[in-house]
């Protein structure tokens, strides 16, 4: 994070509540400030356009909308064209880690994470944004 | 004439040498009882009639020595040579050529015709144009110079002899008719045995007929289909009514099997063969078909079958061929199951596990995610006793997250998405790794592990899955091994490429469950009968990855000594090379 400049401001989706809660933890014990969160892609995508923030942590599979489809939406959106996302999947495999990136995440993190693991590359992240 | 009757009497079988000789005697001691009763016999010879007693009682001897041995028929030839010097000399003795015994030179006729011996009729055939001679000498040239007296007892003793003769004769005609009789009735009853026997095996096919068309007709899940040597139908089951919609007249020596297959399989398998096509054989892709039942063995493989409509069925396909009595192929039969069933059921169930896992990684993303943010603690550090309680939750649902794992990847290896991600890699080090990650396991369990690596290689793998591999084959030799025991890893090459290997001084594996143990979920009973936890499914994983990198792994173990297991890695020779061993300690 650049001394002195304001704490990226991150949105969080997912459809389970508890992972939920537990990446906007993880958000607030990197020192980011959490703007929303969501429980599914379509309030998601909105919440994104609403608020453009810095920093996106979507489920990939969620109701209405994937992670992967807002992600590309995002990318197709020269607004929102600084906006960094990470992606949580329970879908290990190879194919599908690779299908997140190339739809435009910066990180994909498979579950069960580590909450530690979260933050510090939530930090990482973060201390891009405006770079 | 009683000892005649006697003989008569025994009309079945070959007759005793004694038997036979009792008749000669009977004759004798007439001729004697009537030379001593009746002074109209001359005497001319006293010396001869005595040597024509000793003789008769030589043949006596001789033939009593044979008794009933019928065996021995040279023997009683010789007596009855004897017999006839014996009534000669008696002849000679009595008036010589004009003797009133002149025609019992026959007597010993009488017994050697009245056998069934081919040869003893071969003898009397040559000695009765004799005694007929004599006969006519006797009856018709002598019997003017004879007196009237002697010439009555003359009579009477050949009315006598010829008598016996008839009797005999007559006997011998009974005795012939009843023995042909009784080969009659024997061959009779030969024939209605074998009447009887065909009666019982026509009966007997027809209900096996029965039996095989009862069977042909129940086979309606499987479809049969029987061809000859060039693939030209020639029966169809209901199966295949059931599997093609084609009634047995539509098919049945109109079309041939290859109609039925995918062209493009049959071609494939054709260029893989690599075959001539034989004489018999309509095209490449038919004998392909058959190839494997050409060569004597039972070919069973999947194969497409293709319907009118353009459907196609894949499905297993077993075939064999049909010989004739002399072992000449015929025509072959082709039976095959419908896989669209379990193909779905498979597919099925590779989706719900695949879906299973996925829906538990979520709760236990949240029950791990928790459990670290609680032992991380805030403000309030956690007490060395709560640290304790956390430690078990954690294990646990470690040990959930694995399993989920395995199942997941099971169903991934089984779906045929499961890839690998290879780099060259040295295998020493990924060895070492796990041996390292397993030590301190190991050291609380009171077990020695080593790492013995001669000559470390790089090969292209991919050392996540590699070392998954490793890491199952090591946790499993710890789990198997009391404590004290030893645990080594090795890494060597051979012909066929780098070998790694696990062995163990554990309790061992029973002989009979070596196959089943990479059969998903299968439990060896050692590992049931220690409580040895796991579920079954680490050594499918590690075979998957094994064969993945186009090795395979095998298993050597005796009960209460050990199991080794050994994973082979194709290598090319040039990928050997000596590396040191990074992170291996002695």
């Amino acid at each position: 994070m650049i001394a002195g400049a304001p704490a990226p401001r991150v949105i969080v989706a997912d459809d389970d509540a508890d992972i939920r809660a537990l990446v906007a933890i993880s958000v607030t014990k990197a020192g980011l400030v959490l703007v929303d969160k969501f429980p599914d892609g379509s309030s998601a995508w909105e919440g994104v356009q609403g608020s453009a923030p810095d920093l996106a942590v979507l489920d990939v599979s969620m109701p209405g909308l994937t992670g992967l489809q807002i992600c590309r939406l995002i990318r197709a959106d020269a607004r929102l064209s600084g906006m960094r996302i990470i992606l949580l999947s329970a879908a290990v495999d190879d194919a599908s880690r690779q299908a997140g990136f190339v739809g435009g995440a910066v990180e994909y993190l498979p579950k069960p994470f580590s909450p530690r693991d979260l933050i510090e590359r939530l930090s990482v992240l973060s201390d891009r944004v405006g770079a | 004439m009683s000892t005649a009757l006697a003989v008569g009497g025994k009309l079945l079988g070959p007759i005793s040498p004694l038997t036979k000789q009792g008749t000669t005697v009977v004759v004798y001691l007439i001729a004697i009882f009537f030379t001593v009763i009746k002074p109209a016999i001359t005497v001319t010879s006293v010396p001869a009639i005595s040597a024509s007693a000793v003789c008769m009682l030589i043949a006596c001897v001789v033939t009593s020595v044979i008794w009933r041995d019928v065996s021995r028929w040279h023997l009683f030839v010789i007596a009855w040579a004897i017999d006839v010097v014996a009534f000669a000399a008696l002849q000679y003795g009595t008036d010589g050529v004009d003797s009133v015994f002149a025609a019992c030179v026959f007597a010993p006729l009488i017994a050697l015709a009245f056998d069934t011996f081919r040869r003893y009729r071969v003898l009397t055939a040559i000695c009765a144009p004799l005694a007929v001679v004599d006969g006519i000498l006797v009856f018709v040239v002598r019997a003017s110079i004879l007196p009237p007296d002697a010439e009555r007892i003359r009579d009477d003793v050949s009315f006598i002899i010829l008598g016996l003769l008839a009797i005999i004769l007559v006997m011998y005609l009974v005795r012939q008719s009843r023995l042909q009789l009784a080969r009659s009735e024997q061959m009779l009853a030969v024939s209605l045995q074998h009447s009887e026997d065909l009666a019982r095996s026509e009966a007997r096919s027809r209900e096996v007929e029965r039996s095989l068309r009862g069977l042909w007709a129940a086979i309606t899940e499987q479809s049969a289909i029987g061809t000859d040597v060039t693939g030209l139908i020639d029966a169809w089951n209901p199966g295949a009514f059931s599997m093609f919609g084609l009634m047995r007249d539509e098919v049945v020596a109109k079309r041939h099997i290859e109609d039925f297959h995918l062209e493009s399989e049959l071609l494939e398998r054709a260029s893989e063969l690599d075959n001539p096509v034989g004489d018999s054989e309509r095209s490449q892709g038919f004998a392909a078909l058959v190839e494997g039942a050409r060569l004597d063995s039972a070919d069973v493989r999947e194969w497409t079958y293709l319907r009118g409509d353009g459907t196609q069925i894949p499905v297993d396909l077993s075939v064999t061929a049909r010989v004739d009595d002399d072992g000449a192929t015929i025509g072959y039969l082709f039976v095959a199951v419908d896989l669209r069933k379990a193909k779905q059921v498979s597919r099925l169930k590779d989706e719900f596990v695949g879906l299973i896992s996925h829906e538990l990684r979520t709760p236990l993303s949240s029950i791990l995610g928790y459990l670290e943010l609680l032992r991380e603690g805030g403000d309030a550090p956690l007490s060395e006793e709560q640290l304790g309680y956390l430690n078990v939750a954690e294990r646990n649902a470690n040990r959930l997250l694995r399993l989920v794992g395995d199942l997941l990847f099971t169903a991934q290896v089984e779906a045929g998405t499961f890839q690998l991600d290879e780099r060259m890699q040295p295998l020493g080090a990924i060895l070492a790794g796990c041996v390292e990650s397993a030590r301190p396991v190991a050291t609380t369990a009171g077990i020695e592990i080593k790492l013995n690596v001669e000559d470390d290689c790089e090969a292209s793998v991919d050392a996540v899955r590699l070392g998954q591999a490793c890491d199952n084959l090591i946790s499993n030799a710890i789990k198997f091994t009391p404590s004290g025991g030893t645990v080594t890893v090795g890494l060597s090459g051979s012909a066929s490429g780098a070998v790694i290997t696990v062995t163990d001084t554990g309790m061992g594996i029973a002989a009979d469950e070596l196959d089943k143990l990479f059969s998903r979920f299968f439990r060896a009973t050692t590992a049931t009968r220690n409580a040895v936890p796991g579920v079954g499914l680490g050594l499918v994983i590690t075979r998957a990855i094994a064969r993945a990198h186009g090795g395979d792994i095998g298993v050597t173990s005796v009960e209460g000594v050990g199991t080794t297991f050994s994973m082979t890695l194709p290598l090319l020779e040039s990928q050997w090379v000596s590396l040191p061993i990074i992170g291996a300690r002695p």
